[in-house]
C-alpha cells in the first residue's frame, strides 16, 4: 500500500483550483476574441501556461505523485525527453519555412501550382 | 531493496510513460503540421469547433478525476458504499464525455468533414457534388427496381418500367418522382464535368434540388459545396487525436465497470481481502488521471489556439 505518513491533500481544493483554471482559458479565448491581446506568442503562452499548471496539479494531487519517491524522476525523464525531443526533431521538414508561402494555397509563392483536374477532365463515368 | 510500490502499481505507471510517449506523437505531430501549413482551417464555422463542448468536456473529466480521488479515499477508510456511489459517478460522468464527444463527431460527418473526404480546391469541390447527386438517388433506384445486375441496369430498367403500358397507374406515380430526380442529378452532374458550373452557382442549383417539392427530400445528404484549404489534414489530426482519446475513455469506462463489480464482491463477502481490489481502483484510478491529463491538453491545442 502506498505511504500515507502524510496529511491528505485537501482534494476538493485541487478540483475547485482546476476548475478556475479551465475557465481563465476559456477567457483567454473569448477575450482573444474582444481583442485584448495584441501579442500573439503572449497570448499562446498564456494557454500553454494555464495547461501546464492544471497538468502538475493533476500530475502532483491526484496521482499522487509528490508523495512518492523518487523513481517518479528515473520513470518521467524518458517520457518527457521525447515528449519535446520528437516535435524538435520533426520541426525542420515539416514546420520551419524554407521558402515564402502563399497564404492561400499553402504552397511556394510565385511557384506554379495547378491543382490535379483529372477527373473532371477525363469526365469519368458517375 | 526495490521501490516501496506495490508490482502493479509500478506496471500502471510504466504503462503510463508508454502512454504518454503515444499521444505525444500524435499530438506533437498535430503541433508540427500546424505551424507548418499556413493556411489551416481556423474559422470555427469552417471546422465546426465548439468551444463551449469544448470546455464542458474538460470540466466533465476534471469532475471525474476528482470522484476517483474520493472513491479511493472512502475505500480506503473502509467505507464501500461511498467508493463504490462515487465509482459509479465516474462512469456516468465519463459517459456524458463521450456523448458530448458523439454530438461534435456527428456535426462532422454532416458536414462531410472527416480524413480524405474535404474538398481543398473548387475543382475538387465541384466534382465531390456532381458525383454525390447522382449517387443520392441511387438507393431509392435500388429500392424500387428488383433485379438488374447493376446501378446502371436498373436505371434502364426504371425507363422501360414507366413507359410501359402495362405497368400500373400507382407504380407509375411511384416511379416517376425517382426518375425526375435522376435525370435532373445526371444533367447537373453533366454540366459540372463539361465545365459550365462555377462554385457559387453549383450551390444555388443544389439548392433548387433540394427545394423541389417531388424529390427533393432525396438530396438531403448532400453537402454543400465548400472548400477548405489543408481541410484533409486538419481532420485527420483531429479524428486520430480525439478518436484515440474517447477509445482511451471507453477501455477505462470497463476498467471501472469491472472495479464496481470488485468493490460489490467486497461487500457482499466481508472476510475477503481488501487489499488487492483497492489497489486496482487506485491503478485504473491513475490510467483515468492519464486520460484527463491527455484531454487537459487536448482542449487548448484543438480548441483554443488554432486562430490565435
Amino acid at each position: 500500500m502506498a505511504d500515507h505518513s502524510h496529511p491528505h491533500p485537501n482534494y476538493f481544493a485541487v478540483f475547485g483550483a482546476l476548475c478556475v483554471l479551465t475557465a481563465v482559458s476559456w477567457f483567454l479565448d473569448e477575450a482573444n476574441g474582444w481583442g485584448m491581446f495584441s501579442s500573439r506568442a503572449l497570448l499562446i503562452t498564456l494557454v500553454c501556461a494555464v495547461a501546464m499548471a492544471k497538468a502538475l496539479f493533476v500530475l502532483a494531487y491526484f496521482m499522487h505523485l509528490k508523495f512518492e519517491g523518487r523513481w517518479k524522476y528515473v520513470l518521467l525523464a524518458p517520457t518527457i525527453t521525447l515528449a519535446i525531443g520528437l516535435p524538435i526533431a520533426l520541426m525542420p521538414d515539416l514546420s520551419l519555412d524554407y521558402y515564402e508561402r502563399d497564404p492561400l494555397t499553402g504552397g511556394v509563392a510565385g511557384a506554379e501550382w495547378t491543382p490535379v483536374d483529372s477527373v473532371a477532365k477525363s469526365g469519368a463515368e458517375g | 531493496m526495490g521501490l516501496p510500490i506495490p508490482h502493479t502499481k509500478l506496471g500502471t505507471w510504466l504503462f503510463l510513460g508508454t502512454e504518454i510517449m503515444f499521444f505525444t506523437a500524435l499530438v506533437g505531430t498535430y503541433i508540427v503540421l500546424y505551424f507548418g501549413t499556413p493556411n489551416w482551417p481556423t474559422d470555427p464555422a469552417v471546422t465546426h469547433i465548439n468551444v463551449v463542448a469544448g470546455a464542458i468536456n474538460t470540466f466533465v473529466l476534471l469532475a471525474s478525476s476528482y470522484l476517483v480521488v474520493v472513491a479511493l479515499s472512502a475505500l480506503q477508510a473502509g467505507n464501500l458504499a461511498k467508493g463504490k456511489l462515487a465509482l459509479w459517478a465516474v462512469f456516468a460522468l465519463g459517459l456524458v464525455f463521450l456523448g458530448i464527444k458523439a454530438v461534435e463527431y456527428k456535426g462532422k460527418f454532416d458536414h462531410g468533414i472527416l480524413p480524405g473526404q474535404v474538398a481543398e480546391t473548387p475543382t475538387q469541390a465541384l466534382n465531390k457534388t456532381a458525383f454525390a447527386v447522382v449517387a443520392a438517388v441511387e438507393p431509392s433506384i435500388n429500392a424500387a427496381i428488383s433485379g438488374g445486375a447493376n446501378v446502371d441496369e436498373r436505371r434502364l430498367m426504371l425507363g422501360t418500367e414507366l413507359i410501359d403500358d402495362d405497368t400500373s397507374a400507382d407504380r407509375k406515380n411511384q416511379l416517376q418522382p425517382i426518375r425526375d430526380a435522376d435525370q435532373a442529378a445526371q444533367l447537373f452532374r453533366n454540366d459540372i464535368l463539361a465545365g459550365k458550373v462555377a462554385l457559387a452557382q453549383a450551390s444555388e442549383r443544389l439548392a433548387i434540388l433540394k427545394a423541389e417539392p417531388e424529390y427533393g427530400h432525396l438530396f438531403a445528404s448532400v453537402h454543400e459545396p465548400t472548400v477548405i484549404p489543408a481541410g484533409n489534414l486538419f481532420a485527420s489530426t483531429y479524428f486520430l487525436m480525439t478518436g484515440f482519446h474517447a477509445i482511451h475513455v471507453i477501455v477505462g469506462l470497463i476498467l471501472f465497470a469491472v472495479a464496481i463489480m470488485r468493490i460489490g464482491w467486497l461487500q457482499s463477502t466481508p472476510d475477503r481481502s481488501r487489499e488487492k481490489p483497492i489497489q486496482y481502483v487506485e491503478n485504473i484510478g491513475l490510467y483515468w488521471h492519464l486520460v484527463d491529463l491527455v484531454w487537459i491538453f487536448l482542449f487548448p491545442l484543438i480548441y483554443i489556439l488554432p486562430g490565435v
